[in-house]
């Protein structure tokens, strides 16, 4: 059990000396998610919104894709990514395989179907008596979509957090997308998968703490605009 | 003066859900400037007659005229004059202020909003001060009521539409919320309409009390329904039978579980003596409750028997001379073939 301990103050040690390998994979992984989260929440919100407020033929089966899309496996994603961004594929040109925007691509593939569907339950969820409400007061179609879209924040915000902490945490795209390449595409989920590999169990667990302070630090960002 | 174009004109609504008839109101029409008060069990239409009436959804058929104009959600023309406070209001995740002003936000309209949001707050006894900065959650149900009132008085509306505005509060906010509503249509002259199972209460303040019963209307509320099932008698009458060996006796019923509705002019109270005997019995009762209705002075007189209660209406000097008070034993006469069915 030793080597779990020797691993945990190694872990402290290379975090507080500013290892670079370590802040480089960090920098990576903040600079896809960040990348792959702006593109999610930019489509998934408006569509999640209209899944949830308007009512439309096929809306049910529409919403049951949606929402089986909220379970496709990272590796899945990242074989589909690869094939299509691969010299062969149709998006070969691009040339984006084994890069930081390329991962992104997979990662919004991952964080869309998760970002629409709980923004769709949020809306479907607020009381019917808002519609009422607001209409009663006078809002007119417009006014209506956008006050109940801001009534909907905090749904949509739990939405945005629960894509960031999947994007954040997936190893399946950013190992077969990015390659893992040391000081370029390597996150912090594929550097930990490889340092435990070469049974480097201290670098594995420093990369996990930060892992979870970068969670941490997202979500104590958010708070202010929950609830209570 | 008050105009004489009615505020409401509804011909041949009809109604379904899931083609299910829920409403079904060939006419009605409501003064302006008048407080109308609608009864009924829950599930009777109310809610749905009240939604269409506040322009917020539109029925299956039929035309509701405002002020002589066919109108429709989302109108410009009513948008900005009607308003409906739902049953369980919704408060709009911000503060109390920021709720109440949401409306004239809406209008646009900014001339004097602070003052005309503290009249409001204090319309509905709430004191800006205190009430004014307070989160949404940060408020008890009967307050929440309260501020949902106010953002709607706030917009000085010509018509306010109130959906069972006292069910869910405690006595002090049922208070405020009566006082402030006929505030509203003293100093405003705005036109009231509400739904409420305070039956004495909207006898109390109504121009008119319009009962409603499986989507139709019933006249003025005042009517005893009996619910099946119906067995048949002697003389080709059929009867309900009550607790305590008692029946009552009607006409032949459509069917078995029907409904019986008798209008209070139906029912004549007093003693044996004093009216010849009808060719059936009448019903032996007590006076469980009189009350007055304000706007024909006339006595409401309600009468339990067994395990029902018929109303009869009084003039005055009939319930004096009669010495009618609660408690009373009284003997009912009523005509069997005076009653509608529904």
């Amino acid at each position: 059990m030793n080597f779990l301990l020797d691993g945990f103050l190694k872990a402290l040690e290379l975090l507080f000396s500013g290892d670079p390998e370590t802040w480089s994979a960090v920098s990576a992984t903040l600079r896809v998610s960040a990348l792959s989260m702006l593109a999610s929440l930019s489509m998934g919100i408006p569509a999640g919104f209209l899944l949830g407020y308007k009512q439309f033929a096929g809306k049910k089966q529409v919403r049951l894709i949606v929402d089986t899309f909220v379970a496709l496996p990272t590796v899945f994603i990242g074989l589909l990514v690869y094939a299509f961004l691969s010299r062969r594929g149709p998006l070969g040109d691009l040339q984006l395989l084994f890069t930081l925007p390329g991962i992104a691509i997979g990662q919004t593939l991952l964080a869309l179907p998760i970002v629409t569907a709980l923004t769709a339950t949020a809306v479907e969820s607020m009381d019917r008596d808002l519609r009422i409400t607001l209409m009663s007061l006078g809002a007119g179609r417009k006014q209506l979509f956008l006050s109940t879209l801001w009534e909907s924040r905090f749904g949509i915000l739990a939405a945005g957090i629960n894509a960031y902490g999947r994007v954040t945490t997936e190893v399946g795209i950013s190992m077969m997308v990015g390659g893992n390449i040391k000081w370029h595409t390597r996150t912090v989920t594929t550097a930990i998968a490889l340092e435990t590999n070469k049974g480097m169990f201290d670098m594995g667990i420093a990369l996990g703490l930060i892992l979870l302070a970068i969670a941490f630090v997202v979500n104590l960002s958010l708070s202010f605009l929950r609830k209570k | 003066m008050p105009s004489r174009i009615p505020v409401y004109e509804i011909r041949n609504l009809k109604h379904q859900y899931n083609g299910a008839p829920v409403l079904d109101i060939p006419e009605l029409s409501l003064p302006q400037n008048s407080i109308t008060g609608f009864m009924g069990p829950n599930g009777s239409g109310k809610s749905t007659l009240l939604r269409f009436m506040a322009f917020i959804d539109e029925p299956s058929q039929g035309e509701i005229r405002y002020k002589g104009k066919a109108e429709k959600p989302f109108s410009p023309g009513v948008r900005s004059q009607v308003t409906l406070l739902p049953q369980t209001p919704y408060l709009m995740k911000r503060t109390v202020r920021k709720n109440v002003v949401y409306g004239l936000q809406l209008r646009k309209d900014a001339e004097n909003a602070e003052n005309r949001i503290n009249e409001a707050l204090h319309m509905v006894g709430l004191h800006p001060d205190i009430f004014a900065h307070r989160q949404w959650h940060e408020l008890s149900g009967g307050e929440a009521q309260r501020v949902a009132l106010a953002a709607r008085l706030v917009l000085r509306p010509q018509v306010l539409i109130l959906d069972e505005p006292t069910a869910s509060v405690d006595a002090g906010s049922i208070r405020q919320i009566k006082e402030a509503a006929l505030q509203a249509q003293k100093e405003w002259g705005t036109t009231l309409i509400i739904a409420s199972h305070d039956i004495q209460w909207l006898h109390n303040v109504s121009d008119q009390v319009i009962h409603l019963f499986r989507g139709r209307i019933f006249g003025s509320g005042h009517e005893s329904m009996i619910f099946g099932p119906w067995e048949a008698g002697e003389k080709g009458l059929w009867i309900k039978k009550l607790n305590g060996n008692l029946h009552i006796a009607v006409s032949p019923p459509p069917a078995e579980n029907s409904v019986a509705v008798f209008p209070p002019e139906s029912f004549r109270i007093g003693m044996a003596e004093k009216y010849p005997p009808l060719s059936f019995s009448p019903l032996e009762g007590i006076v469980s409750r009189l009350s007055l209705e304000n706007r024909s002075g006339r006595i409401i007189a309600d009468i339990r028997i067994a395990n029902i209660c018929l109303t009869a209406l009084l003039n005055p000097e009939e319930a004096q001379q009669k010495g009618l008070y609660p408690g009373r034993q009284v003997l009912l006469y009523y005509d069997p073939y005076a009653v509608k069915w529904v």
